[in-house]
C-alpha cells in the first residue's frame, strides 16, 4: 500500500480504504482469539496462585479471590510438620543440575569419538547406541534398580545421579550438532600440532556450544520433572526431590490445599525462569531433535 | 582380529574418549535390557525369593507371558491405554490450529494497519470493563476480565512471542505439580470446573426440558448423520486414493477395518435405535461405494503396501471422530430423560466413566502448545510462499489452500508427530495414574505402564512385571517398524 500518492483516483483511494478495514478487522478478530485460547491455557495456573494465597477456611469457597491476600503462606511452606519442602526444593535443583553437567561431559565426549575419531568397529557402536535410543525406559527400571540394590546406591542421590548421567539421545544429538563442523578445522588444527584432547577442548567444543546448552536444557528439564525412578529409588524422606515431595502435601497433611498449591507455584518458578531466559535455544532445539532425531 | 599398531593406537584414543559414556552404557543401559529380557523367563517375585525365604528363581519359558495373555486384566489395561490414546489426533489438530493462527502476520503487514488493530484492542478492553463495572459483577470475574485485557494487549504489543510463551506454558510445565493441580481442580464438591459447570448446567437442563423431546432426539440423529458423513469422507478418499494409483489394496483393507470400526461397534454399545439406523445404513452405502470404485478398472497400478502409513493414519483419525460423534450422539439420546431430574456436573476422577475422559481433557490442555505446536510452527515456515501465491491465483478460498497446499506440505511434520505421539502414548499414564487416580476407579486409569509399576515394585513380581514390558516394548516396536517402513516415504520428500 502506497501512503500519500496523489495520482490515485478516488475509486482507488476507496478500495485501499476497505483493503485496510478489512485488515484491522481481520487482526483484530484473530488476536481476539488468540487471547481467548490464552486465557484459556492460563487460568489453571490464575486459580493456582489465587487459591495459593487463601486462608484455609476459604479454599473450597466459590470465589477465587482470597478475602486477605495470605502472603504468609508462602513462608508456612518451608515449615510445616512432616515436609522439608527447602530440602526437597534443594535437592531437585541439585541433583538436576548435577545430571546436567555430567550428562553434557559424558555425551560430548563420546560423540567426540564417533564424529571426529577414526576407529575399528566405531559404527558398529554407534549402531548399537541408536538401537537402544527407542527402547522403552520401562524395560530398564526393574533391571536397574537390582543394579542400584548391588551398588549399594539405593536411597542415595548417587542412585538418581549416575544412571541418569549416560544418555545414548545425548551422544546422537551432540554427533550430529558436531558432524555439521567442518572437517577442516580439524586438519588445520593437526597441522598446529595440537592433540586429539586440544582439539577437541579448543576447537570443536567451543563450535558446539548451541548443542551443549540445548542438550542441556532438555537434561535439566526433564530430571527437575522426574518422577517415576526417584519414587523407586528413594526411601528416606530428606532425600525427597519435589515431584515425590509434592505427593506428600495431598496425603498425610490434612489437605491443606492452599500450601499445597503455594508450593506447587514455587515449584513450577524455575521452569518458568528457564523458559523466559532460554526461550530462543530452547525452541530451536526442539525443532533441531526432531528434524535429525 | 589383528590390528596394526597404528590401528590399535586409534582404538586407544577412540575408547579413551567413549570410556566414560560407554561404561555408563554397559552398566545402567546394554546390561539391564538383557537382563530384564532374561527376568522375563523366570518367575522371579519378591514374594517368594528374599531374605527369609531362600527358594530358587527359576526359568519358567513362556509360563509369564501365558499367565498374562490369560489375565482379563491385562486387556483392561490396555484398552485403558488405548483409550487414552484416542485424544492424539484431536491434541495434533489443536496444535496445528495453534500453529496456523501464530504463524499468520498479528501485526496485519504495516504499521498503520496494527494502529488501527491496538485501537480497536483497546476499545474492546475499554468497553469490556465499563461493561463489566456497570453490571457490577463479582470481584474475581472482574479480575478474569482484566487478565483477559491483559492478555489481548499484550498479544497485540508483543506479536507472537508472547503467545508462544502463553501457549507453551502449560505443556512446559506439566509434570506432577500440574497433576496435583488439575485434581485439585477437577475436585467435584469444591473445585473450580464444578463449582463452574453447575450454573451452566442448571440452565441448560431448563432449557432443555422446555424444549420438544424429539428437537433433542434430532440433535443425536444429526450426530448420526456427520458420523456418516465421515464414513462417506473417507470412502471418497480411499477411493481416489485408489484410483491415482496412491494408495494399494492392503491399505484399503486395513483402513476399511479401521473407518468402519464404529459402525460396527456402534450397535453393541446401545446406542438408540434410530441413530444406529443411520450409521448401518451408511455403513451399507458407504461399502458399496468402495466396493464399485474400486472394482472399476483404474488409471494407475501400484503396488499391494502402498500408501499404508497415510492410508491409516487418515482412517485412524476418522475412526476416532467417528467415535466421538456416536458417544455425543449418545449423551443427546438421553437428554431429555437426564434433564429432567436436573443436571449435574461429573465427579470426574472418581467416576468410573469419567476418570478417562479426565485425564484427556487435562492432556489436551498441556498438549495444544506442545513441542507438537513449536515444530508445526518450524514446518509452516517452510512451506514455500509462491505455493501460496499459486493458490491465489487460482483463487483458492483459505480453505482450499489450507487442503491443497498447507495439509499436504506439512504431512512428514504430522507423520512424525502421530508416530512419536503414538509411541509415548503406549508408553505412558504412569504419573497420572500414581499421582492422581492410583489408577483407580476401579482400574479405569490403570496404563500398561503403570502396571508394570504395581507389579515390580509394589507387589514384587519381577518376572512377570517385566514380561509386561516387553509385551508393551514389542507393541512399541511395531510402531518403530511401521514409522521404518513407510516413514521415509515423508521425509525424503
Amino acid at each position: 500500500m502506497t501512503d500519500h500518492d496523489d495520482t490515485l483516483t478516488l475509486e482507488e483511494r476507496a478500495s485501499n480504504r476497505a483493503v485496510y478495514t478489512r485488515r484491522v478487522a481481520w487482526t483484530t478478530a484473530l488476536h481476539l482469539l488468540l487471547a481467548g485460547i490464552a486465557l484459556t491455557l492460563v487460568l489453571p495456573f490464575i486459580w493456582m496462585v489465587l487459591t495459593s494465597l487463601k486462608e484455609l477456611e476459604e479454599v473450597g469457597l466459590e470465589s477465587w479471590l482470597p478475602r486477605v491476600f495470605q502472603w504468609s503462606n508462602y513462608r508456612e511452606v518451608f515449615h510445616v510438620e512432616g515436609i522439608l519442602f527447602g530440602r526437597w526444593y534443594w535437592n531437585s535443583v541439585f541433583v538436576a543440575a548435577s545430571v546436567t553437567f555430567l550428562q553434557v561431559l559424558t555425551s560430548s565426549l563420546a560423540a567426540f569419538s564417533f564424529s571426529r575419531l577414526d576407529w575399528p568397529g566405531r559404527d558398529r557402536v554407534f549402531l548399537l547406541y541408536l538401537a537402544t535410543m527407542m527402547l522403552p525406559g520401562l524395560v530398564m527400571m526393574i533391571p536397574n534398580y537390582q543394579v542400584m540394590i548391588k551398588l549399594g546406591l539405593v536411597d542415595s542421590y548417587l542412585g538418581l545421579i549416575i544412571p541418569a548421567s549416560f544418555s545414548a539421545f545425548g551422544t546422537f544429538l551432540l554427533r550430529q550438532f558436531m558432524m555439521s563442523i567442518p572437517r577442516s578445522l580439524d586438519e588445520a588444527a593437526e597441522i598446529d600440532g595440537a592433540s586429539k584432547w586440544q582439539l577437541f577442548w579448543d576447537v570443536i567444543l567451543p563450535l558446539a556450544r548451541p548443542g551443549l546448552i540445548t542438550l542441556g536444557i532438555f537434561t535439566f528439564i526433564g530430571n527437575y520433572h522426574s518422577f517415576f525412578w526417584p519414587l523407586v529409588v528413594l526411601k528416606s524422606t530428606h532425600r525427597y526431590t519435589l515431584p515425590i515431595g509434592l505427593l506428600f502435601f495431598d496425603s498425610s497433611q490434612g489437605q491443606q490445599t492452599n500450601l499445597m498449591m503455594a508450593a506447587i507455584t514455587m515449584s513450577v518458578i524455575p521452569m518458568i525462569l528457564i523458559f523466559v531466559l532460554l526461550q530462543k535455544q530452547l525452541v530451536k532445539g526442539i525443532q533441531l531433535g526432531a528434524v535429525k532425531g | 582380529m589383528s590390528l596394526t599398531a597404528r590401528e590399535r593406537k586409534k582404538l586407544a584414543v577412540g575408547l579413551a574418549f567413549i570410556g566414560p559414556n560407554i561404561a555408563g552404557f554397559l552398566i545402567f543401559i546394554l546390561f539391564p535390557l538383557v537382563f530384564s529380557l532374561a527376568m522375563a523367563f523366570t518367575n522371579w517375585d519378591l514374594r517368594l525369593h528374599n531374605i527369609f525365604k531362600g527358594n530358587d528363581v527359576r526359568f519358567v519359558g513362556l509360563e509369564n507371558f501365558v499367565r498374562l495373555f490369560r489375565e482379563p486384566d491385562f486387556f483392561q489395561y490396555l484398552g485403558n491405554t488405548l483409550f487414552l490414546m484416542m485424544a492424539i489426533p484431536f491434541s495434533v489438530a489443536g496444535s496445528l490450529f495453534a500453529a496456523i493462527l501464530l504463524s499468520q502476520d498479528l501485526r496485519g503487514g504495516d504499521r498503520r494497519v496494527w494502529g488501527g488493530v491496538l485501537a480497536c484492542a483497546g476499545l474492546v478492553v475499554g468497553t469490556g470493563a465499563l461493561v463489566m463495572v456497570g453490571a457490577k459483577v463479582t470481584a474475581m470475574l472482574l479480575l478474569v476480565g482484566g487478565v483477559a485485557g491483559i492478555v489481548l494487549i499484550g498479544g497485540v504489543v508483543g506479536g507472537r512471542t508472547v503467545h508462544r510463551t502463553l501457549f507453551y506454558f502449560p505443556h512446559f510445565t506439566a509434570g506432577v505439580a500440574t497433576f496435583l493441580l488439575w485434581k485439585k481442580l477437577y475436585s467435584p464438591h469444591t473445585g473450580p470446573v464444578n463449582h463452574a459447570l453447575r450454573p451452566i448446567l442448571t440452565q441448560f437442563a431448563g432449557l432443555v426440558t422446555r424444549l420438544p423431546v424429539g428437537s433433542v432426539r434430532a440433535l443425536a440423529l444429526f450426530c448420526a448423520a456427520l458420523s456418516a458423513a465421515v464414513v462417506l469422507f473417507g470412502v471418497r478418499q480411499l477411493r481416489r486414493g485408489w484410483r491415482d494409483g496412491e494408495i494399494g489394496g492392503l491399505s484399503i483393507a486395513l483402513g476399511s477395518v479401521l473407518l468402519f470400526a464404529p459402525v460396527v461397534a456402534w450397535p453393541c454399545c446401545g446406542g438408540s435405535a434410530g441413530a444406529g439406523w443411520v450409521v448401518v445404513a451408511t455403513a451399507v452405502v458407504a461399502g458399496g461405494m468402495l466396493w464399485v470404485g474400486i472394482a472399476k478398472p483404474r488409471d494407475f497400478t501400484c503396488t499391494l503396501d502402498r500408501g499404508l502409513g497415510h492410508g491409516l493414519i487418515v482412517c485412524g483419525a476418522l475412526m476416532v471422530v467417528q467415535f466421538a460423534l456416536l458417544g455425543l450422539g449418545n449423551v443427546f439420546t438421553d437428554l431429555p430423560a437426564m434433564s429432567a431430574d436436573g443436571l449435574n456436573p461429573p465427579e470426574w476422577l472418581t467416576q468410573y466413566s469419567w476418570a478417562k475422559p479426565s485425564i484427556m481433557i487435562m492432556g489436551f490442555w498441556a498438549a495444544i502448545g506442545s513441542n507438537n505446536m513449536l515444530l508445526y510452527l518450524a514446518g509452516l515456515s517452510n512451506i514455500p510462499v509462491e505455493l501460496y501465491e499459486a493458490a491465489d491465483i487460482d483463487g483458492a478460498s483459505r480453505v482450499q489452500r489450507f487442503w491443497n497446499v498447507t495439509w499436504p506440505q506439512l504431512a512428514p511434520v504430522t507423520f512424525f508427530i502421530l508416530v512419536m505421539a503414538v509411541i509415548h502414548g503406549l508408553q505412558g499414564g504412569f504419573e497420572m495414574a500414581r499421582t492422581m487416580t492410583r489408577g483407580g476407579p476401579a482400574g479405569s486409569t490403570t496404563t500398561l505402564s503403570y502396571y508394570v509399576y504395581t507389579q515390580g515394585f509394589e507387589t514384587g513380581r519381577l518376572g512377570y512385571a517385566s514380561a509386561v514390558a516387553w509385551t508393551l516394548f514389542a507393541l512399541v516396536f511395531l510402531v518403530t517398524l511401521f514409522n521404518w517402513k513407510f516413514g521415509n516415504r515423508y521425509t525424503n520428500d
